[in-house]
């Protein structure tokens, strides 16, 4: 505390008599606010990490730690009955999902969002499920199959196992999730992926990409803390995605946020084409896209100009809590 | 002569109350280090909640300072702050892993808006958030010359004013009857119950927000009692250097007690006022301040009842009476405004409690010896009545 005098103490008393300087003195932020003024030029910009790119962003992980999220496995010629077989295991995993904070996911194999399954149009799909995790699980693949496939009665208790078994079909963006109650447990814990099914009419060349958004309750008041694609606060925001002015980004879009009623996807500079469930050939030509908890899509990108071109929801509240990111367009 | 008085049974028996100190400190020994299988036996531990615990948000131009301790058993980390639901970059002044009970300072770049709601957020790594909610936005005052005077005038005028004010009733006091005197009298009692209740109930709710390795109404106990024997020491003082064995308690030397009292609890309430200032809660009107002045102007006249009757008090002493029942809401105020502590709200508040309490007792006694028609007339039981209903009435300007 600054040391004043019995001087200034005794004037201050006089003043006490004036109303006027009363007010001023009684209230002292109401004295400074002339001073405040001053600052706001100042020259430390209180800019949030929405705004910005690269090291100044805290993100979780390494430089190449989402590949296997961001890129999916490779397309295949069309050829009914051949065999795509998938492992996935369901793991308890405690999960760094915004720099240094932690959940204790439930995960399969072992990240949030579970691997990219894909298989083409006619493939037969077979995935070897085995439940490591100390609750029951299931798979629920989003699509056309039997009754007995699809991941609701038939609950793997842990340390047993599944095999999943059907023809993939329809082509388009899908999704696979836990579908054991109480289901919003089970996913806002991490259980879910990406599941892409190829046309038999391969889809033209593009940079591919996977991009599955969601949130983490990581307090557990039924509200999300973090807003994430492909499971980390920020990341794409550190580590912004390389893209070709020259080529496609074809990315697949699914969101699989708790909670919230809806999730989007916008993209700076630029419009692009979206597919509403990768089905047909009817898109929009936008810029941003709007999904409910799965809901997916396909989005198509020609970029125009090159740079860092920001992309995030378009709620701003999850954009700042870590649903942000960049691509940076290169020739 | 010595070995007379070392018979081994004299020594055995003095080194008796020893024994069980001795004991304690082995099976203490022998618990600690043992003490795992015993949660294993019963179930494992819960895991910690994890939680921060703010202590204060000072707002600066451009700035948030965010101070957190950490209550729980086991070290936290500073994982991730926001500011109204946006995770904000931010720089922390001391560990960023804390032990337990320590303390450090986020520093958070941010242009808040003036007047407006805020929340700031600390979540630590295991995810758990800590929120605090700013009613308005206002920039925190930087402890200086001129916010001093500002606390200072707070203090004024919602301490010293007041009572000084209610002072001036006593020529009137000094013209009523005997049974009114009584009235009086007993209106002070009831309104130092209603000041003793006040403060115990704040100074309960403020324990409950404390770390529980600081708080518990242990705290809040010792405090009562801390005050209230204090004060009865301080009377019974009184009551010998006047003499006249059995007869009480002058009036002057009740009026100080009153003082005291009522001094102890503008302490607590100055404390409240200016942290609410500091922390942004009282942006909201100057009505609170002009609210505690009405509600405090009972406090003169409860001052002014007990030196009613008898010699005359010279000037001097009525203005020391208004100073050690004003001022301390200068000093609160102070406190309050620069340092900002729970635990010296609840310590404060439980003094206040303590010796309103002690007083009330006083009070009662003098009345019991004075009043015509004794304790249970209704002038008496109007009076007392009468001071809580005008303190809880007044009270609602500043609910």
């Amino acid at each position: 505390m600054t040391k004043f005098s019995r001087k200034q103490v005794l004037a201050g008393g006089a003043s006490l008599v004036a109303a006027a300087p009363l007010a001023k003195a009684v209230w002292p932020d109401a004295a400074q606010a002339d001073e405040s003024a001053t600052h706001l030029g100042h020259n430390h910009p209180a800019l949030g990490h929405a705004a910005m790119v690269h090291d100044h962003v805290p993100a979780p992980g390494g430089p190449n730690a989402l590949d296997h999220l961001l890129e999916p496995p490779a397309s295949l010629p069309h050829k009914p009955g051949r065999l795509r077989e998938y492992e996935v295991v369901a793991i308890d995993r405690r999960i760094e999902v915004a720099q240094g904070v932690f959940f204790e996911a439930w995960t399969y194999n072992g990240s949030v969002p579970g691997p990219v399954i894909r298989a083409t149009e006619d493939d037969l799909l077979r995935v070897n499920f085995v439940n490591h995790g100390s609750h029951p699980h299931t798979i629920h693949f989003h699509g056309i199959h039997p009754a007995n496939m699809d991941g609701v009665f038939e609950v793997v208790a842990p340390g047993d196992s599944f095999t999943y078994e059907f023809t993939a079909k329809p082509a388009g963006m899908q999704l696979y999730h836990c579908h054991a109650t109480p289901l919003k447990k089970h996913i806002h814990k991490g259980l879910y992926g990406a599941f892409i099914v190829d046309p038999k009419e391969p889809r033209p060349p593009a940079q591919e990409l996977v991009m599955v958004m969601n949130g983490y309750d990581t307090d557990g008041d039924g509200e999300n803390n973090f807003y994430t694609v492909n499971g980390k606060a920020f990341y794409y925001a550190r580590y912004p995605i390389p893209v070709r002015r020259s080529q496609t980004v074809r990315i697949y879009l699914a969101n699989l946020t708790e909670f919230d009623l809806i999730n989007s996807f916008h993209l700076h500079g630029e419009f692009f084409r979206y597919y509403p469930t990768g089905t047909g050939d009817q898109f929009e030509y936008t810029d941003t896209v709007v999904q409910t908890q799965g809901q997916r899509g396909i989005i198509e990108i020609d970029f125009t100009h090159t740079g860092l071109f920001m992309f995030h929801a378009h709620q701003s509240e999850f954009a700042e809590l870590g649903w942000m990111g960049f691509f940076d367009v290169r020739d | 002569m010595d070995g007379v008085l070392r018979r081994p049974g004299l020594t055995a028996g003095r080194l008796w109350p020893l024994v069980p100190l001795v004991l304690l400190v082995g099976i203490v020994a022998v618990f600690a280090s043992t003490g795992g299988s015993l949660t294993g036996l019963i179930g494992d531990n819960p895991p910690p909640a994890d939680e921060f615990e703010i202590r204060r948000v000072e707002l600066h131009p451009g700035e948030i300072h965010i101070r957190v301790t950490n209550p729980q058993r086991d070290d936290l980390t500073i994982a991730s702050v926001t500011v109204d639901d946006a995770i904000v970059p931010f720089d922390v002044d001391g560990p960023r892993t804390l032990p337990r009970l320590r303390s450090s300072e986020i520093v958070v770049q941010y242009e808040w808006v003036d007047g407006e709601p805020l929340s700031v957020g600390v979540t630590s790594s295991s995810g758990i958030q800590t929120v605090e909610e700013i009613a308005a936005a206002t920039a925190t005052p930087e402890p200086s010359a001129r916010s001093a005077l500002g606390y200072g005038l707070i203090g004024v005028l919602v301490g010293i004013v007041p009572i000084a004010l209610g002072l001036l009733w006593l020529p009137s006091l000094r013209r009523a009857a005997p049974q009114w005197l009584a009235a009086f009298m007993a209106l002070t009692a009831g309104l130092l119950t209603f000041l003793a209740v006040e403060a115990l109930s704040e100074a309960l709710e403020l324990q409950a927000a404390l770390p529980s390795a600081l708080g518990g109404a242990g705290l809040v106990l010792l405090g009562v009692a801390l005050s209230y024997l204090t004060l009865t020491a301080i009377s019974a003082r009184f009551g010998s250097r006047s003499g006249a064995g059995g007869a009480g308690i002058s009036g002057l030397a009740l009026a100080t007690l009153v003082a005291i009292g009522i001094g102890l609890h503008n302490l607590g309430e100055g404390l409240a006022i200016g942290s609410s200032f500091a922390l942004g809660e009282l942006a909201l009107g100057t009505f609170f301040v002009v609210g505690f002045m009405i509600h405090n102007v009972t406090e003169g006249l409860g001052i002014a009842a007990p030196i009613a009757e008898g010699r005359s008090v010279s000037l001097g002493r009525l203005a020391a009476l208004t100073a050690v029942a004003g001022a301390p809401a200068i000093l609160g105020a102070w406190l309050g405004g620069f340092v900002t502590s729970d635990f010296l709200g609840v310590l404060f508040f439980a003094a206040a409690a303590g010796a309103a309490f002690q007083v009330v007792v006083e009070v009662t006694r003098y009345v019991a010896r004075r009043a015509p028609g004794g304790i249970s007339s209704p002038h008496v039981l109007g009076g007392f009545l009468a001071g809580i209903a005008v303190m809880y009435v007044t009270g609602l300007l500043v609910a």
